[in-house]
């Protein structure tokens, strides 16, 4: 308990640092924001053109994808929002050796890197994903009961840890690869699969999908709990078993990659 | 004899990297190899330092020390061998161990970039559990040593590098650890700087019988401050002694260097050449150096000798340098190795 | 002409050479455009198979695959940035340094970017162009590409390259505005893969749109070379899109010119 409290207090003291840093370019913030608002659109604009030319896609209607597309956007954007500095490990920190200050320091080391940042600019991809339920719900296409407004909330955190799960193994590549920015870029461009329907893919895609990179569990698998009252087992109950799965492999693999770490450098 | 503090028995090192080939052709090639090349940085090391003891430990670029410095630190794994720190193995115990230490890495920072330095200090605080009442006397004595208060509230970022170092020693010391280490805490500093961060690590360790180990490629930081000097070359521990003994088995040579008050006459000269068949003398504008084995003879009574015959205006002692006995170690090595 | 390539070319051939070095970022490269292209090609799929008429936008359902990994390639090879590269410079003060070396900061980043664009002509542009040409023939039942078309679509592609970059060049010049050229990028990068077609064909989107597009530089950046290739253009208007495309090249290295005489009288007076 007491440690608990003890990292709260810390990451409620790097978070307001890294705002009072933040704050000072507010133009940044802006950019940013504007520019993930502005990729959403794109995905949305494809929807709504395509949407024009035919009345549904494989059962599911302009409606229904509208909710899955939203609905994708929120554990991606809480996942950006929260630990966006995992990048960094892959990308940066191992290669150059400054991830040397967190070994040297006595507190966990993963919660070390996540509270060094807060990545503001996602708040575009909550905010689309919030509106685009919002829809949903106005219009009819899910309904709302307590049960459902539940799992929603249990569903996006899993998500969230399947997102950060698979940055963090990603990430962890680079103790034994130096730079794994290439793998990580690829891996987003998987998760872009999930906001469409599994379906719609060839076999060893949604193969991949459920295993390997398991994105089909991040959105579209929970999405149908909501909206046809798919099996709850088979569609949250999985998402939270894959969930926490995969966060043990992740975690075991960066702890097996902090020990073969090399400290380039100097 | 106190406990060893620190214990390095057998440790080895090994870094492997894919082979790269030159040319563009090569590089085509390297898509399809699977050759490596295995680099050993630190090769069997074994040492023990003493609670309290100021070591330093030296070598040219690439020898090992880094490596050796990160392995205690717990940032790195050894290959083989064992390394406990004050009863831990620090790359297994981790966090126990981290509180233990103090790093300052002179080419690199452990502060937060975008914090105003006293801001750093508060997290720091938090990090390492220090009660304020400890928090509090020890930013008094650092601060009274290191003079960091003229930038307490400057942003990380905007620090000179002389006092980012200040800052950074502090940073280390603040959880009153049991070993620190540093790794080149005065490169690129200006004299006086270099001065002040030297007083602070002799009174740091006066105070708090801090043990430390320095790396460093100014000789003049490990004359001021250490005990005891370890070298290693090409990752092998190549000599490991107290100063004082370093300075009786290679700094017995001794050179004074004469300047006269008057050019001495035909009789004068004729006494000092025949001084110069025991001694070796070298004929300088306005005056002389000796050279001499300070078992032949003491520096006394050599400035006797030569008074003696001659008015002198101003007398020069000059010990051998440390930097050239490490020279000659090194140059020792190479021949052993060959 | 000669000296100028003597002096240049070392900048591209060290950036192909760069890119085999790694090989683990080698092969993942080639996954990554994969994994693109295959998305969207699926995603097509599913909405011909749920379309009740033959042609969507203009397209048929084989036109439709052809365009998912043209469009895919050529973006892939033409959109080669640079602007981050300056923002770095920018903020390392490595712009003001590069005034004081003979070189010209703009070609050496062309030439760097053309090494780029070399090597992803080859990895792994060509391998799927010829597959596609397989697959036109054996799969679609369409004929092979004739060669003057081939010709008029690498040319396309050539000046495409250098509408992008010199576009990238005077975007790049945001950077001695704010230091967040990344976030900037993100915004460039989604706003582009909407207005060159390379999300979805030009032709699904309302006709005023298209009118208002075709004032624009960006459907000169790979939708042009795409369509050339799918033959959607008479041999007039083939000479058209060229015509103009060139015209667009010219507009933005004046362009480019003009903000940087602009932006080195500030750094020769403010510092870099």
């Amino acid at each position: 308990m007491r440690k608990i409290s003890r990292y709260l207090s810390l990451y409620r003291i790097f978070v307001i640092q890294y705002i009072k840093t933040t704050m000072q370019s507010k133009v940044d913030f802006f950019i940013g924001l504007s520019g993930f608002l502005i990729s959403q659109a794109a995905g949305l604009a494809f929807l709504y053109l395509v949407f024009e030319q035919i009345p549904s896609m494989q059962e599911w209607s302009l409606e229904q994808m509208l909710f899955i597309y939203g609905f994708a956007q929120l554990p991606r954007g809480v996942d950006h929002l929260l630990t966006d500095n995992i990048w960094m490990v892959g990308w940066q920190m191992v290669i150059k050796g400054t991830f040397d200050k967190y070994i040297l320091r006595p507190m966990n080391i993963f919660f070390q890197i996540v509270c060094e940042k807060v990545q503001f600019d996602a708040l575009g991809e909550i905010l689309v994903g919030l509106v685009l339920v919002g829809r949903a719900i106005v219009n009819g296409t899910v309904q709302v009961t307590p049960v459902k407004i539940v799992f929603f909330i249990v569903s996006v955190t899993a998500g969230t840890i399947i997102y950060t799960s698979v940055k963090l193994i990603l990430a962890s590549i680079a103790f034994w690869l130096k730079d794994s920015s290439a793998i990580m870029t690829t891996a987003y461009e998987v998760a872009d699969f999930a906001k469409y329907p599994t379906e719609i893919y060839a076999k060893p895609i949604q193969a991949v999908l459920m295993t390997i990179l398991p994105f089909a569990f991040v959105a579209y698998i929970p999405s149908t709990f909501f909206l046809i009252d798919a099996n709850l087992w088979k569609t949250i109950g999985a998402e939270c078993l894959v969930a926490t799965v995969i966060w043990i492999v992740a975690y075991k693999i960066f702890q097996k990659g902090i020990s073969v770490y090399e400290s380039a450098g100097n | 004899m106190s406990e060893n503090l620190i214990e390095l028995n057998n440790v080895r090192k090994e870094f492997v990297t894919a082979k790269h080939y030159p040319g563009f052709k090569g590089a085509v090639k390297g898509l399809f190899s699977k050759e490596t090349i295995t680099k050993t940085a630190v090769d069997d090391i074994s040492f023990a330092i003493q609670k309290g003891e100021m070591v330093g430990y030296i070598g040219s670029n690439g020898a090992g020390k880094s490596t050796t410095i990160k392995m205690m630190s717990g940032i790195l794994t050894p290959t083989s061998g064992t390394c406990v720190v004050n009863g831990l193995e620090p790359y297994k115990e981790r966090k126990k161990n981290a509180k233990n230490i103090g790093v300052v890495f002179g080419q690199r920072t452990q502060l937060w970039w975008d914090l105003p330095l006293g801001e750093t200090y508060t997290v720091l605080k938090e990090i390492y559990e220090v009660n304020k009442a400890d928090f509090e006397e020890r930013m008094t004595f650092l601060n009274d040593v290191l003079n960091l208060e003229e930038f307490m509230h400057s942003t990380v970022r905007t620090l000179s590098l002389g006092q980012r170092m200040r800052a950074d020693l502090a940073a280390a010391l603040l959880h009153n650890p049991k070993v620190l280490y540093l790794d080149e805490p005065t490169i690129g500093l200006d004299v006086v700087v270099k001065d002040k961060i030297r007083q602070a690590i002799r009174e740091i360790n006066q105070k708090y019988n801090t043990t430390v180990i320095l790396t460093t490629h100014d000789l003049n930081d490990i004359e001021e401050l250490c005990q005891r000097i370890i070298i290693i070359d090409a990752g092998k521990k190549i000599y490991d002694s107290t100063l004082n003994q370093l300075m009786q088995d290679y700094g017995d040579n001794c050179s004074i260097v004469f300047e006269w008050k008057q050019t001495p006459d035909a009789r004068q000269a004729d006494m000092l050449e025949k001084l110069s068949g025991q001694f070796a003398f070298h004929k300088q504008e306005n005056g002389i150096q000796v050279r001499f084995h300070k078992k032949e003879c003491t520096v006394a009574e050599m400035i006797a000798k030569i008074m003696g015959i001659v008015e002198v205006k101003d007398v020069q002692i000059k010990e051998t340098e440390l930097t050239d006995i490490v020279k000659r170690i090194y140059q020792g090595s190479e021949g052993k190795a060959i | 002409m000669k000296k100028y390539f003597r002096i240049y070319w070392p900048f591209a051939a060290n950036q192909i050479k760069s890119n085999f070095v790694y090989k683990g970022r080698f092969y993942l490269f080639i996954l990554r455009k994969f994994l693109g292209m295959f998305i969207y090609y699926y995603l097509w799929m599913a909405i011909y198979a749920s379309a009740s008429t033959q042609q969507l936008g203009g397209f048929t359902r084989s036109e439709m695959i052809l365009y998912v990994f043209m469009s895919y390639t050529i973006a892939d090879m033409v959109m080669v940035g640079i602007s981050s590269e300056i923002g770095y410079d920018v903020t390392d003060g490595n712009v003001a340094m590069s005034l004081t070396k003979p070189i010209d900061y703009r070609t050496r980043l062309v030439f760097k970017s053309l090494g780029v664009m070399i090597y992803r002509a080859v990895v792994p542009t060509l391998f799927i162009w010829i597959g596609l040409e397989i697959y036109k023939v054996s799969k679609l039942g369409m004929l092979m590409t004739n060669p003057i078309t081939m010709t008029a679509t690498l040319v396309s592609i050539l000046l495409s390259f250098f509408i992008y970059i010199f576009f990238d060049y005077c975007f790049g010049m945001l950077a001695f505005v704010t230091t967040y050229i990344f976030g900037m990028n993100i915004i460039k990068n989604a706003s582009l893969n909407f207005l060159t077609g390379r999300l979805i064909p030009i032709s699904f989107f309302p006709v005023v749109l298209q009118k208002i597009f075709s004032f624009l530089p960006f459907t000169a950046m790979t939708y042009v070379p795409v369509m050339i290739y799918l033959g959607k253009y008479s041999g007039v208007q083939v000479l058209e899109q060229l015509g103009k495309q060139a015209l667009w090249v010219v507009v933005l290295f004046l362009l480019g010119s003009f903000l940087w005489k602009k932006i080195e009288k500030r750094i020769v007076i403010l510092g870099g």
